[in-house]
């Protein structure tokens, strides 16, 4: 051993000294454990949910999207074999494939998929498997066989019906591949749903079919990357909650052990040593947080799974696992994620205990002394922060730039940093002022004054209160104000009382009877179709275009929302009209940088079209650019198949249900077939709850944690405060006084706190439905402010404040007066 | 066995420097007991740690067994502290989380000498027998300042550095801990070098020194 290095001797008794601070204050480390805890419990839940879907999205894409175009008929109708037999015998490189649902014996839903495996392309997820002879005779021969995604295998199995099976984890949950007879036998159809070809292979079609690009689908990982990013944020907003806590309680163990470091520095204890002991007694802390913190993780995103796999199948038609999938990255990712965490916390606490010099490592007051340089140091930082987040949400109001969504959330974090940072300063400065002004008020005096003295341990407490409280206000106020956009937008597009969608061959039929009803006022038809796009030379880009023609009558001139037009609303509606103009929505116009008179290039079955986008109109909820053109030229230039027919009611005959029976009974229409206004509205607004309802729920366990950084803090400190509380107590204050005035204390703090909370939430709304939701979604929400919420807002703080007091009061209330004459007497 | 030569510490302060020390030269011999006195700010504390390694002198040199302490490194230091010295303070400076066994023990245990018997006869002549799992916080303060003296000494160190070990008690307890301080410093055969500016305390001890204005002179017990 070199002179003078520690032995490991000298080590673990250093370790153990430092370590039984803890054993005699098991609530400090219950405090750390918790903050710890927390963090990593709801960073690892929202990863797990996340590392799951992104799962189930690669097993979707590898198995689709990235590798094979489709050809379908342009009128969606399923294909026959003799169209298909025809391509081959003309030597078109297509090979086809059946797509269908199956309920299993037990209710459980398949999506079977029938392949060819001689003529499908090798490099596709599909083909991957029957690559060798003896597999390929086992697939195309009786009884055949079939792959299965894994979670299904077991119930699949149970099922008579199907053919020997292969669990297969390349497979997305829910789906069977087999062949393409054995498909065919399973869901009862002898049509093919499309044909599929290698991207690279160029095809000779007939008018009546369309082939879609493989690279034109958005893939499922690209549409819900937004969704995701929501939750990571709220992920890390909790993290960074959590780590208040670990830092006031990492803070607080120092303070208290400083005497306990001078002694064991003065007993020969060098200073490496004690830096080495206070690492390793973090790690061992660290690691136990972070294992009790991933496994309540993955507790809390199995419980949440199904909730959000329902929220992503609803709002993007993706599949997603309801139960975790988590790779091994998961687990390293979160202790790294816990571990990082704490030692950026705990950095600090190594920094100033190896920079202290020995002889001022027991002065409890060279702290306090900096508190104003620390504070000093706090408003110059949270400036410079606050002043980011203004150039960022100034530049990204003005100039779109590609990057917005990640500069968005630098914006939102710079902004709820640097005010946070802000928050002791303006404490401290309000407690000075006040307690200059209350000279004559010696007991209120005294309270501000001491609340002073408490700010060291309390601002940490109190930032994340503030950060909670801010979140709050800023989630719920744009929770709140798409909620009143939304269910009016709803209201401005679903005009019609009943929704009928015919099949093809009565559509005509259909449309004719309800026109011949006394009790129809108008019926509003509605045909979808999709084209390429063009750019203005007319050259292909590679991007298809979904397009819905609708009817312009008057009900709907007068209601359908239009956010920009280029000469007025009147001139919008008779571009469409006349059929030269065509609405975009917000989606489209923001990702192409399209505005009213923009020319929109696309290819139709009879060649080019170019047609002006004559008005923006919002479209919540959609992933997608649209745009809308009138039924009747949609129809007429782009071959659009039929869609469903809205039925207006006359004022004064709303017999829905009897008309819902009339149809039902003369056409045999049931089921999904015809819908009433209410039920589309209630599944509509079902999806939007249920898509906030995860938000909502993190947004409340980051205010409960806040709560639990203040009650830890006041806990980790009752003894002291105990201590600060006897000669008050001495001088004549009763108990209950005392309470009163802790309460009353903490309450203030509080409320101010909220009062800062208030501008800081409203930022934050902007930043959500201005910046965040355009970048992340493609729509702009207006903002709506709450006044409840603010009210909402200042009475949890006060509620948090007051619930995380009551327990030390409590304790406070039941100490014997021998026990405050005692501390009294010892000061 | 200790030697401070023309030690001098010079602290800045905002008006001017302030000379604790100003060239002071001091010799210990093995087993001798010293007094240090002096007025309050007289630079007591200061040549204390000094002597124990805890801070560097700005001039001079301070010499343990024939080791120049102030050329140390931070580790040595701290390893001659561990290994060769015990210390006493004013304040106790016990840890509070620790039993009283694990407080006496606490240095022998760093240095990785821990002798079992030493310490039990230590427990009982420190008049502490039986408050083995007691806390601090639940001992007198002579009994602090006992079991404060009994830590320093379970080591065994060559020299114990005390610093004002009395200042906090009443004169009855005082009068306990210092007989005892003398009684096991004999016995254990370990030289003193001990910080008061009480004149009562000091009596008692070999040799008297006083420290003013940074200057030390002999004293007249």
């Amino acid at each position: 051993m070199r002179p003078g290095t520690a032995s490991p001797g000298v080590l673990r008794t250093t370790w153990l000294t430092l370590f039984s601070h803890y054993r005699r204050h098991p609530g400090q480390l219950a405090m750390l454990l918790l903050g710890l805890w927390v963090a990593s419990a709801l960073w690892s839940g929202v990863q797990a949910i996340n590392a799951s879907a992104r799962d189930s999205y690669a097993r979707a894409e590898t198995l689709f999207s990235a590798s094979l175009d489709s050809v379908t008929r342009r009128d969606n109708q399923p294909l026959s074999l003799v169209t298909y037999l025809s391509l081959r015998r003309a030597g078109e490189p297509v090979s086809p494939l059946v797509e269908g649902d199956l309920t299993l014996s037990d209710g459980t839903s398949l999506r079977v998929i029938g392949i060819d495996p001689l003529t499908l392309p090798g490099e596709s997820g599909l083909a991957r498997q029957q690559s060798d002879a003896a597999s390929l005779r086992d697939w195309i021969l009786p009884p055949h066989r079939a792959r299965i995604a894994p979670e299904n295998a077991d119930a699949a199995r149970a099922d008579s019906r199907l053919p020997p099976l292969e669990a297969d984890p390349s497979l997305p949950p829910g789906t069977l591949v087999t062949d393409i007879g054995v498909a065919q036998r399973l869901l009862g159809v002898e049509t093919l749903s499309r044909l599929v070809v290698a991207p690279e292979q160029s095809l000779a079609l007939p008018p009546t079919l369309v082939r879609q690009s493989a690279a034109a689908l958005a893939s499922p990982g690209q549409l819900t990357d937004s969704f995701h990013l929501n939750l990571t944020a709220m992920g890390l907003l909790a993290l960074i909650v959590g780590l208040f806590i670990v830092h006031a309680a990492l803070g607080l163990a120092l303070e208290q052990r400083l005497g306990m470091l001078r002694t064991l520095r003065a007993l020969g204890v060098p200073g490496h040593t004690l830096i080495i002991a206070m690492a390793l007694e973090l790690l061992l802390i660290g690691l136990l947080g972070a294992v009790l913190g991933i496994v309540s993780g993955v507790v809390l995103a199995r419980l949440l799974l199904p909730d959000v796999a329902a929220s992503l199948d609803a709002l993007y038609d993706t599949d997603v696992a309801s139960h975790l999938s988590l790779p091994w990255y998961y687990w390293l990712g979160g202790l790294a994620v816990t571990l990082g965490g704490l030692f950026s916390a705990g950095f600090g606490m190594l920094w100033r205990a190896a920079r202290l010099d020995i002889l001022a490592l027991g002065k409890a007051q060279a702290w306090r002394a900096r508190l104003h340089r620390q504070l000093r140091l706090q408003a110059g930082a949270g400036t410079v922060l606050l002043g980011v987040a203004l150039w960022l949400g100034w530049r990204l109001d003005h100039q779109p730039n590609p990057q917005e969504l990640a500069l968005g959330f630098a914006m939102v974090a710079a902004l709820l940093l640097g005010a946070s940072l802000w928050l002791p300063p303006l404490l401290a400065g309000s407690l000075g002022l006040l307690s200059r002004r209350l000279r004559s008020h010696p007991r209120l005096q005294w309270a501000l004054a001491d609340l002073q003295l408490q700010l060291p341990r309390l601002q940490l407490p109190m930032m994340a209160l503030l950060l909670a409280l801010s979140a709050n206000l800023g989630v719920g106020s744009m929770v709140g104000g798409f909620r009143l956009t939304f269910l009016d937008w709803l209201d401005q597009r679903l005009l019609a009382d009943m929704y009928v969608r015919p099949p093809e061959a009565q559509y005509t039929d259909v449309a004719a009877w309800l026109e011949g009803q006394d009790e129809v006022q108008a019926l509003l038809e509605a045909r979808h179709a999709e084209a390429p796009r063009l750019d203005a030379e007319g050259q292909t880009t590679g991007r298809t275009l979904a397009l819905f023609g609708i009817t312009p009558a008057p009900i709907m001139r007068q209601s359908w929302p239009l956010l920009d037009t280029a000469t007025g609303h009147e001139a919008a509606w008779q571009a469409l009209d006349a059929g030269d103009g065509a609405f975009i929505n917000e989606q489209l116009a923001h990702r192409d940088g399209l505005a009213p008179g923009d020319p929109l290039h696309l290819r139709s079955p009879q060649g080019p079209v170019m047609l002006t986008v004559a008005a923006i109109y919002p479209d919540y909820g959609n992933p997608r650019g649209e745009a809308v053109l009138s039924a009747s030229h949609l129809t007429e230039k782009f071959a659009a198949t039929p869609g469903s027919l809205g039925v207006v009611l006359r004022p004064g005959s709303r017999d829905v249900a009897g008309l819902q029976a009339a149809l039902r009974e003369r056409f045999g229409l049931g089921g999904d077939a015809v819908v009433d206004q209410g039920a589309v509205k209630r599944t509509a607004t079902e999806i939007f709850e249920r898509t906030f309802a995860i938000t909502q729920a993190l947004n409340a366990l980051t205010l409960a944690v806040a709560g639990l950084a203040l009650l830890t803090t006041l806990l980790a400190q009752a003894g002291a405060r105990r201590a600060q509380l006897a000669p008050l107590w001495a001088l004549g204050v009763s108990r209950r006084q005392l309470i009163g005035l802790q309460l009353g204390q903490l309450v203030s703090a509080a409320t101010g706190t909220a009062v800062l909370a208030i501008p800081l939430g409203i930022g934050l709304a902007w930043a959500l439905v201005a910046v965040i939701n355009v970048a992340a979604f493609g729509w702009r929400l207006p903002l709506h402010i709450f006044p409840s919420q603010i009210a909402m807002t200042i009475v949890l703080a006060i509620f948090v404040a007051a619930l995380a007091t009551l327990l030390p009061a409590w304790r406070l209330w039941r100490v014997p007066p021998r026990q405050l004459l005692q501390e009294f007497a010892a000061i | 066995m200790l030697q401070l030569t023309n030690l001098t510490k010079t602290y800045p302060t905002p008006q001017g420097p302030l000379h604790v020390l100003d060239g002071v030269d001091l010799q210990l011999a093995p087993g001798e007991s010293l007094a240090l006195m002096g007025e309050s700010g007289s630079g007591k504390s200061t040549l204390l740690h000094l002597a124990a390694g805890l801070d560097t002198p700005d001039r001079g040199d301070v010499i343990f067994e024939g080791q120049s302490i102030a050329s140390l490194s931070e580790p040595r230091r701290a390893e001659l502290r561990r290994q060769r010295l015990g210390l006493v303070f004013q304040q106790f400076h016990l840890v509070p989380s620790l039993s009283v066994a694990d407080n006496l023990t606490l240095q022998a245990r760093l240095a990785g000498r821990e002798d079992t018997d030493w310490a039990q006869y230590l427990l009982a002549r420190l008049g502490l027998a039986g408050l083995n799992d007691r806390y601090p916080e639940q001992l007198s303060g002579g009994q602090q300042q006992r079991l404060a003296i009994g830590r320093a000494l379970a080591a065994k160190p060559r020299l114990l550095l005390a610093d004002e070990p009395t200042g906090n008690l009443d004169e009855a307890a005082a009068d306990q801990v210092l007989d005892l301080l003398r009684e096991l410093i004999e016995e254990s055969r370990c030289a003193l070098l001990m910080v008061t500016h009480s004149a009562r305390v000091a009596t008692p001890l070999d040799r008297c020194l006083h420290l003013q204005r940074g200057r030390l002179a002999e004293a007249d017990p």
